[in-house]
């Protein structure tokens, strides 16, 4: 075989990789130089316009910090309570198969229907939490068209249906864990706890920091539980970037400002996201050199 | 250190009501107080399920354990006071050395200087003192496996320690380093010890006593010098000693072995015997060379011979029947196929249906 055939074998992927990936994202590059939009379609070169323009758009770093906090208070809420309930399962208890497939259904369930059940519960004039409320005599809330009660909406939402995956994948690592650690542990004399802080929980390390990355990179895209729950209302307060972009991009049609927003936003997420992954090895990291 | 007591302890894994299936049949056994008890039988035997129902990894099927006449069977594994050494080296993999010695002490509530003084006493002892500091994930097999030892020694209320064939991962040379390092161990701290191992070599070298076990039964419990010199049945004969025992069959008549038409002498004769499967048994290191014939010398066949270092195991055949003799290396190989072998009558048992008449 001649010394250059093996290249050839990678053509087609690399092909596929430069038409999927590489192409887009330099387009995309060049569009932010342009001021393509609705009325002014094509590339012109209109310099770092739409760059200055982003660095003061309060609305887009306030979408930015939002989805901060949003997505990092999610997936944490959803760790914790996705071990808990991987937990239970694990140690075994009555009807754990019936459980294992009630938990999944949040996952499963498609973000229109979630809508759909989400709205009916948190409506403020019909809605299934405000007619609770009001059973116990307490003051209906805005859940939808308030800021604070607008966030929470979307946290339990979003928490509702990511928390089986987190369950999925912490069991799936929890069953593999060998045994002999816990027979040590047995043996060692530690309690309950202690087994979970220093065995379980140190062995899991892995699989819990491959969990929460994979689900920060979802939720740094959290989009469908903010428009179907709130379309970023009341006014922005619930608007996070993809949602944002998602609004200038594609219905107000500024698709060059649109492109620089996306731009930065993929930029920032990479970063942050590598700094967590850094951060996150390190600190599971055996002790002693 | 305790006296452990097996009250017709048995177990089932699958709860089968056929006793004859359990993985430890019923069994009843007193382990004395500072003694080192070798449990020796092949894969499945029942080794590992004595051991794990000590330490309350698992819970017996039926009968109650004693620990110095202290009914122990329901008493949680970490109350049991018990430490166990695993086949494959057990560390914490998130802790360092130091950390994973300490582990123990720290479930019990000891105060940090005395921790400290404590693990430092027993890595001394160990002679891991300057790997302390280290990621214990990081440490080789031999050394992960003396970490687990440390952390049942770091304790100071250990009743026993049990071992389950915890050089099986070694390397042969850190093996013999361990054993040494073990036994030196036990030495000092005088505990009763329960040792796990499918070596006979280990076994006879490391226990007071040992135990030979088949299909969840003990067949034989004696000093290694008693299961090597007279083992109670066909089984131990085989299973101690290597090459294992000879076994020839011969016929008894009128108070006398014949095997074949030649007589053998036998010193523990029990007179006549009649059963279907009649043999005798003696150790290849008994079987000598002899320059003629003679009483309780048998013609042989030298077929081949097997080099052991040392000593040579020569591979013979009389009559139908292989016979193994081992032979010192300074002795050379006979130079003729033809051989007479010489069967010492005071080495020489009678087994009447496998087990010794």
């Amino acid at each position: 075989m001649k010394k250059g055939y093996p290249r050839f074998f990678l053509l087609p992927g690399l092909i596929l990789l430069i038409a999927i990936i590489i192409f887009p994202l330099l387009f995309t590059i060049r569009v932010t130089f342009s001021s393509w939009n609705v009325s002014q379609s094509g590339l012109n070169f209109i310099g770092g316009e739409n760059w200055s323009e982003m660095a003061r758009d309060v609305r887009y770093w306030g979408s930015l910090l939002r989805l901060f906090y949003l997505s990092f208070l999610t997936v944490a809420i959803q760790y914790v309570l996705g071990f808990a309930i991987a937990l239970f399962a694990w140690k075994g208890i009555a009807a754990r198969r019936f459980f294992r497939v009630l938990w999944l259904i949040p996952m499963m369930t498609t973000p229109s229907l979630m809508a759909i059940i989400w709205r009916s519960i948190f409506t403020e004039d019909i809605g299934a939490l405000n007619g609770l409320l009001n059973r116990v005599g307490l003051d209906p809330v805005n859940w939808l068209t308030e800021s604070g009660p607008a966030n929470f909406a979307i946290t339990i939402a979003e928490v509702w249906q990511w928390t089986p995956f987190m369950f999925l994948i912490l069991l799936a690592g929890l069953l593999s864990l060998p045994k002999e650690p816990f027979m040590a542990a047995a043996i060692d004399g530690a309690s309950a706890w202690k087994t979970f802080a220093r065995v379980t929980f140190p062995m899991m390390a892995p699989i819990s920091i491959g969990a929460i990355m994979i689900r920060l990179i979802d939720a740094s895209k959290i989009f469908d539980s903010v428009f179907t729950l709130t379309r970023g209302g009341p006014g922005n307060a619930t608007e996070t970037p993809a949602a944002y972009i998602f609004q200038r991009s594609l219905q107000d049609f500024q698709i060059a400002y649109g492109s620089t927003l996306a731009l930065t936003y993929l930029i920032l997420a990479i970063l942050t996201l590598t700094i967590i992954g850094k951060v996150f090895a390190r600190l599971s990291k055996p002790k002693g050199i | 250190m305790a006296k452990i007591t097996l009250s017709n302890i048995g177990h089932s894994y699958n709860k089968d009501k056929d006793q004859s299936t359990w993985a430890l049949k019923p069994i009843d056994m007193v382990w004395e107080s500072g003694k080192t008890y070798a449990l020796l039988g092949p894969s499945g035997c029942g080794k590992t399920t004595i051991l794990n129902t000590i330490s309350g990894l698992i819970t017996p099927h039926q009968g109650r354990l004693l620990f110095d006449d202290k009914d122990v069977t329901d008493i949680p594994t970490a109350q049991r006071n018990i430490a166990q050494v695993f086949q494959f080296p057990t560390i914490y993999r998130s802790m360092s050395v130091f950390e994973n010695l300490s582990f123990p002490l720290v479930c019990r509530g000891w105060k940090a200087d005395k921790i400290k003084a404590r693990v430092h006493e027993i890595a001394e002892i160990l002679d891991i003192t300057d790997k302390l500091g280290r990621s214990a994930v990081k440490l080789g097999a031999d050394e992960k496996q003396l970490i687990s030892l440390g952390r049942g020694l770091v304790r100071d209320d250990v009743s026993a320690l049990l071992m389950d064939e915890p050089l099986t991962v070694i390397d042969p040379q850190s093996k013999f380093e361990l054993r040494k390092k073990i036994k030196a161990i036990n030495k000092i701290n005088n505990l009763t010890v329960i040792y796990v191992t499918h070596d006979q070599y280990e076994a006879m070298t490391f226990a007071d006593e040992l135990l030979v076990m088949s299909f969840g039964e003990v067949i034989q419990r004696g000093t290694p010098e008693q299961l090597f010199e007279k083992p109670n049945s066909k089984y131990v004969g085989n299973f101690i000693g290597s090459p294992a025992m000879n076994f020839l069959p011969v016929e008894s008549r009128s108070g006398e072995m014949f095997f074949g038409s030649t007589k053998l002498q036998v010193k523990d004769s029990k007179g006549d015997l009649k059963g279907k499967a009649l043999e005798v048994g003696i150790r290849p290191e008994y079987v000598s060379v002899a320059s003629a014939p003679g009483e309780n010398v048998l013609e042989a066949d030298l077929l081949g011979h097997d080099d052991l270092g040392s000593v040579r195991v020569l591979k013979c055949i009389s009559g139908g029947a292989p016979i193994s003799v081992k032979i010192p290396r300074s002795q050379g190989i006979p130079a003729s196929k033809k051989l007479h072998l010489k069967l010492p009558s005071e080495k020489l048992w009678v087994y009447q249906d496998g087990n010794l008449a």
